[in-house]
C-alpha cells in the first residue's frame, strides 16, 4: 500500500511536475493508510512536504504509540533545469487501547509562514487482534528488548487438572544464538512435553506495549498438579548470544523468565468410591468383540476412556469379572494427544477374558467417576451391562491349557464296557432288609429253637419218668430174673443160675437207685442204703451176697448151695423193698 | 419259609408294575446290543425305560457308561454313584467313576477320615444291604442249630465248642444285621447329589445378590444339609458349607 502510494506519488510528482512544480507550489499533507483499526493493529502515518525543504515537527499522536519509525523519504527530479521534489516521513503507529485517537496537527515552516496539516482521526475498536500479553508486559520491565515469559493456561486449578504452560520468547535483536536454557522446575507438577518440532520464529510479530518484537515458542508443557496448595513453575533461563555477524562476536546474555504461582485447590471430598483420580471431561465405554463364544475361547474387552484430561494418569479399571472368566492384564493403547489446548484422546485398556466353561455370563456395568473440571463436580457414568454366552468348547483347548492336572493322558483312556447277560434287576425300592420276610426269616430259626427247647423239657420229662417206673418195676424185674435162676436151679446149671442170679441182684439196685452198670459198686450202694433208716446192715447183706455170687459166677468156687443163695437173695429184695417204702 | 415270603413280596410288586421281570430284561438286552453298535443314544433310552421299574448295579452301571459316552459327564457321575450305593465294591463302577470324575473341573480334597472308619468301611466292603440281610439270615439260622445241638449233645467238651461256635454265630449275626442296617442307612439317605448345571454360584445366604463364597461345576459331588425357600445348603468333600439356588442339584 504504502509503497503504491509512493509509486503513485512520484507517478504524479512526474506527471503534473512539468506544469505545477514551474509555479512552485508548496503542498503539506498528512495521510493514513487507514482510519479505523483494531487494538494491536498498525496504522500508517505519513506527512509529506511537496516542492520544499525544511523541517517540520512531528504532530502529537495523541495516545497512539510510534511502533517504527520515523522513516524519512526524499525525492528530487531535475527535469529540463527545474526542480521538483518532495519529503515525507512516516510512523507507524499503534494503539493499545480502543478509543478515538486524534492526531494533531503536523507543522512546517516554509518561507516565512507556517503550514499545517489537517488533524487526522483514528477510531481504534477493541480488536481481535494480538493484545499485549500481561506476561510479557511483566517480562518486559526486566529488558525491553529481549525477555521471555512464562504464559498459564489458568492460575487457579484442582488436582489433576491439566494446564497449558507456554515458554515464549520475545526478541527484538536480529540475530540470536541460544547457548544453555535452564527448564524450570517444576515442584508438585505431573509434567508432558507438547511436541512442537523445531523452535522457530513465528511469523507474526508481536507488540508488547508499543514495541514490535518476534517471537518464538521455546517450549510448551501440559502441566498437571498432583496436590493442593501453591505450587509454583520457576524461572525459565536461557542464556544466549545476539548480535553475532561476520564482523561482531555478539553479545552473551541471560534471559530470564518471571516465575509463577498456581493456586490448586483440592478435589471435593465427596468422591465415589468409583473415582480414580480421572480429571477433565471424559465418556466411557465397554465392549467385547463378541459376545457368543465357546468355552476356552479368548474375548477381548475392551475399555476406552476418552475425552479431555489427565488421561495419561488413568490406570487400569478393576473389572468384577464372575469367578469362571480367566482375565489377563491389559494392554493399554493411548491415541493421546497432547497440544496447546491439552491432553486428550482416549486410552484403552484390552483385556483378555477366557471363559473356561459353558454358561451365561453376565458382566455387571463397569462404573467410572471423573472430576468435571466445568461444573466442579464429580460426575459417574456407568457402562452398559455385557452378556456372554459361552457354549460348550470342544474340548482340545482345555485340555492344552489346564495347568494342574497331569492326568491329561489318562482321559485318553476310556471307560469299562458295559456289563452284558444277567443284570439281576430288581424291582425298584424293593429291599431284603427290614421286609416281612426278612423278619420272619430271622424270627423262624428263633421259633423253631424254642420250638425245639418246649420238645427237648418234654423229652426230659418222660426221661425222669421212666426211671420212677424202672424203680417201681424194679422187684417185678428182679423176680421174674429169681424164678430163672429157679429154672436154672432146679436143672442144675451152674453158669445160667449164677446169670441169672447176678443179673437180677444187679438190676435190682440199678433200677432201684437209678445207678448205671458201672455205678454199681460196694462205696455207691453203701451210700444209697443208707440214706435209709436201718439200711446198713441189709446194705452189708446184699453187698456179701453179690460178692459170693460173682465169685461162684467167674471162679470155681463154691461155698454156700446154691439153694441158700436164692433165698437168700429173694429177702434181701424182700427186705431192700421194705427199707424203700418205709 | 422266607424264600416263599420274599418271592411272594416279589410277584405282588412285579404284579404291581407295569413292566414284568421279562420285558426289563429284553429292554436291558436291547440296549447292551445298541450299546455295542455304537449307537449310545439308543442305549441309553431303553436302559433307563427298564431303569423305571427294575434296577440293579449293572444297570446303573451301563446308564452311567452311556451318559459318560454321550459326554454328559455329570449324569454319569450321578448313575455311578447310584450304582456304587447299591455295590459298593464293584471294580468297574469304581474305575469309570474315577475316569469320570477327572473330567470334573473342581477339584476339592477330601477331609481325611479316621483310619477307624475306613477300616469300617473295609469290613463293611462292597456288600449292599440286602446282601448282609441274606448272611443275618444264615448267621441267625446257623446260630440256633449250633445252640440247639449244644444243649441237646452229652458230652461235655462238644457241648463247650458248641456254645463258642454259637456265640460267635450270635456275634455274626448281630454284626450283619447292623451292617445291613447301616447300608440300608446309606441306600436310603438322598443328602448326597451332584451338581447338574455347569456352573453354580455358591452364596452365603439362600438369596441371590448375596455374597458368592465359591463356584463350581458340573459334575461335583455335594452334601445337602437342609433346604429353604428352595435353596439347599450344600457341603463340600473338604466342609466348605454354603446355599446354592434350586435346579443346580441332582440326589444321588
Amino acid at each position: 500500500m504504502a509503497n503504491l502510494i509512493r509509486t503513485f506519488t512520484a507517478f504524479v510528482l512526474l506527471f503534473i511536475g512539468a506544469q505545477r512544480l514551474s509555479a512552485q507550489e508548496i503542498t503539506f499533507t498528512a495521510q493514513v493508510d487507514g482510519n479505523s483499526i483494531a487494538v494491536g493493529e498498525y496504522v500508517k502515518y505519513t506527512i509529506s512536504l511537496g516542492n520544499a525543504r525544511d523541517r517540520f515537527e512531528a504532530p502529537s499522536f495523541g495516545g497512539l504509540v510510534v511502533v517504527q519509525g520515523p522513516f524519512d523519504n526524499s525525492s528530487f527530479t531535475i527535469i529540463n533545469g527545474r526542480m521538483s521534489g518532495s519529503t515525507s516521513r512516516t510512523w507507524v503507529l499503534t494503539a493499545t487501547k480502543p478509543g478515538k485517537y486524534i492526531i494533531g496537527a503536523a507543522k512546517v515552516r516554509v518561507g516565512g509562514g507556517i503550514i499545517e496539516t489537517e488533524p487526522i482521526t483514528i477510531e481504534v475498536a477493541k480488536g481481535a487482534g494480538q493484545q499485549s500479553d500481561p506476561n510479557a508486559t511483566q517480562g518486559q520491565s526486566r529488558d525491553p528488548n529481549i525477555f521471555i515469559t512464562i504464559g498459564l493456561s489458568q492460575r487457579k486449578a484442582y488436582v489433576g487438572e491439566q494446564i497449558v504452560a507456554t515458554y515464549t520468547l520475545y526478541s527484538r535483536y536480529s540475530g540470536l544464538e541460544t547457548t544453555k536454557e535452564t527448564l524450570p522446575k517444576l515442584d508438585g507438577f505431573w509434567a508432558e512435553n507438547v511436541e512442537l518440532g523445531d523452535v522457530s520464529w513465528d511469523q507474526q510479530l508481536s507488540t508488547v506495549n508499543g514495541l514490535q518484537y518476534r517471537t518464538a515458542i521455546l517450549k510448551r508443557q501440559v502441566l498437571i498438579p498432583q496436590r493442593a496448595g501453591k505450587l509454583r513453575v520457576s524461572n525459565y533461563t536461557m542464556e544466549c548470544v545476539v548480535n553475532r555477524s561476520f564482523f561482531n562476536r555478539g553479545t552473551p546474555l541471560e534471559v530470564k523468565s518471571n516465575a509463577v504461582e498456581v493456586t490448586v485447590t483440592e478435589l471435593p471430598g465427596n468422591a465415589p468410591s468409583s473415582f480414580k483420580g480421572a480429571v477433565g471431561e471424559m465418556e466411557m465405554q465397554v465392549k467385547a468383540d463378541r459376545t457368543q463364544v465357546k468355552a476356552n475361547e479368548a474375548i477381548e474387552l475392551t475399555v476406552t476412556y476418552a475425552g479431555k484430561g489427565n488421561l495419561k494418569l488413568l490406570e487400569a479399571p478393576d473389572l468384577e469379572l464372575p469367578g469362571d472368566l480367566e482375565q489377563y492384564d491389559p494392554k493399554v493403547t493411548d491415541k493421546i494427544n497432547v497440544n496447546a489446548g491439552g491432553m486428550s484422546g482416549s486410552r484403552s485398556f484390552q483385556y483378555l477374558v477366557i471363559p473356561r466353561h459353558e454358561g451365561d455370563f453376565l458382566i455387571t456395568p463397569l462404573e467410572f467417576t471423573y472430576f468435571d473440571t466445568r461444573s466442579g463436580s464429580y460426575r459417574t457414568i456407568a457402562s452398559e451391562p455385557l452378556n456372554l454366552q459361552v457354549s460348550p468348547g470342544d474340548g482340545t483347548a482345555a485340555a492344552v491349557q489346564r495347568p494342574n492336572k497331569t492326568d491329561v493322558q489318562v482321559l485318553g483312556k476310556d471307560i469299562r464296557y458295559i456289563r452284558t447277560g444277567d443284570l439281576e434287576l430288581r424291582p425298584t425300592g424293593e429291599h431284603l432288609f427290614g421286609s416281612v420276610a426278612w423278619f420272619a426269616g430271622l424270627g423262624a430259626p428263633a421259633l423253631a429253637f424254642v420250638v425245639f427247647l418246649g420238645w427237648r423239657r418234654k423229652r426230659e420229662a418222660e426221661l425222669l419218668d421212666v426211671a420212677g417206673s424202672r424203680r417201681k418195676h424194679a422187684d417185678k424185674v428182679a423176680r421174674k430174673r429169681l424164678s430163672d435162676a429157679e429154672i436154672a436151679l432146679k436143672s442144675s446149671d451152674r453158669q445160667a443160675f449164677y446169670d441169672a442170679l447176678g443179673k437180677a441182684l444187679h438190676g435190682f439196685v440199678a433200677d432201684k437207685f437209678g445207678l448205671g452198670p458201672a455205678e454199681i459198686n460196694a462205696a455207691n450202694l453203701r451210700t444209697h442204703y443208707m440214706s435209709y433208716t436201718g439200711g446198713e446192715p441189709v446194705a452189708n447183706d446184699y453187698i456179701r451176697l453179690m460178692e459170693a455170687c460173682d465169685m461162684a459166677r467167674y471162679a470155681p468156687v463154691e461155698d454156700r448151695p446154691r439153694q441158700q443163695l436164692y433165698d437168700e437173695a429173694a429177702a434181701l429184695i424182700g427186705r431192700t423193698e421194705q427199707l424203700v417204702r418205709a | 419259609m422266607r424264600t416263599l415270603a420274599f418271592s411272594l413280596l416279589c410277584l405282588i410288586s412285579v404284579s404291581s408294575s407295569a413292566m414284568t421281570r421279562i420285558e426289563a430284561d429284553t429292554l436291558v438286552a436291547r440296549g447292551a446290543r445298541a450299546y455295542s453298535a455304537g449307537e449310545t443314544a439308543t442305549a441309553l433310552a431303553l436302559f433307563d425305560s427298564a431303569n423305571t421299574a427294575f434296577t440293579s448295579p449293572a444297570l446303573l452301571y451301563n446308564i452311567g457308561n452311556c451318559h459318560f459316552k454321550l459326554n454328559d459327564v455329570p449324569h454319569a457321575i450321578l448313575y455311578y454313584e447310584r450304582a456304587l450305593r447299591l455295590a459298593p465294591g464293584d471294580a468297574d463302577v469304581r474305575t469309570n467313576l474315577e475316569l469320570a470324575r477327572q473330567k470334573v473341573v473342581d477339584r476339592i480334597s477330601e477331609l481325611p477320615s479316621f483310619s477307624l472308619g475306613s477300616t469300617w468301611a473295609k469290613i463293611r466292603g462292597g456288600r449292599d444291604a440286602d446282601e448282609w440281610s441274606r448272611r443275618a439270615l444264615w448267621a441267625c439260622l446257623l446260630f440256633f442249630l449250633c445252640l440247639a445241638i449244644a444243649v441237646a449233645v452229652r458230652p461235655r467238651t462238644a457241648r463247650r465248642v458248641l456254645f463258642g461256635l454259637s456265640a460267635l454265630l450270635f456275634l455274626g449275626t448281630a454284626l450283619s444285621i447292623a451292617f445291613a442296617a447301616f447300608r440300608h442307612d446309606e441306600l436310603t439317605d438322598d443328602s448326597e447329589a451332584i451338581i447338574m448345571s455347569p456352573k453354580v454360584d455358591v452364596r452365603s445366604e439362600p438369596r441371590e445378590g448375596s455374597t458368592v463364597l465359591f463356584v463350581l461345576h458340573k459334575g461335583t459331588k455335594v452334601t445337602i444339609l437342609q433346604q429353604e425357600n428352595t435353596w439347599s445348603e450344600v457341603q463340600l468333600a473338604n466342609g466348605s458349607v454354603g446355599w446354592m439356588p434350586p435346579a443346580s442339584l441332582e440326589r444321588i
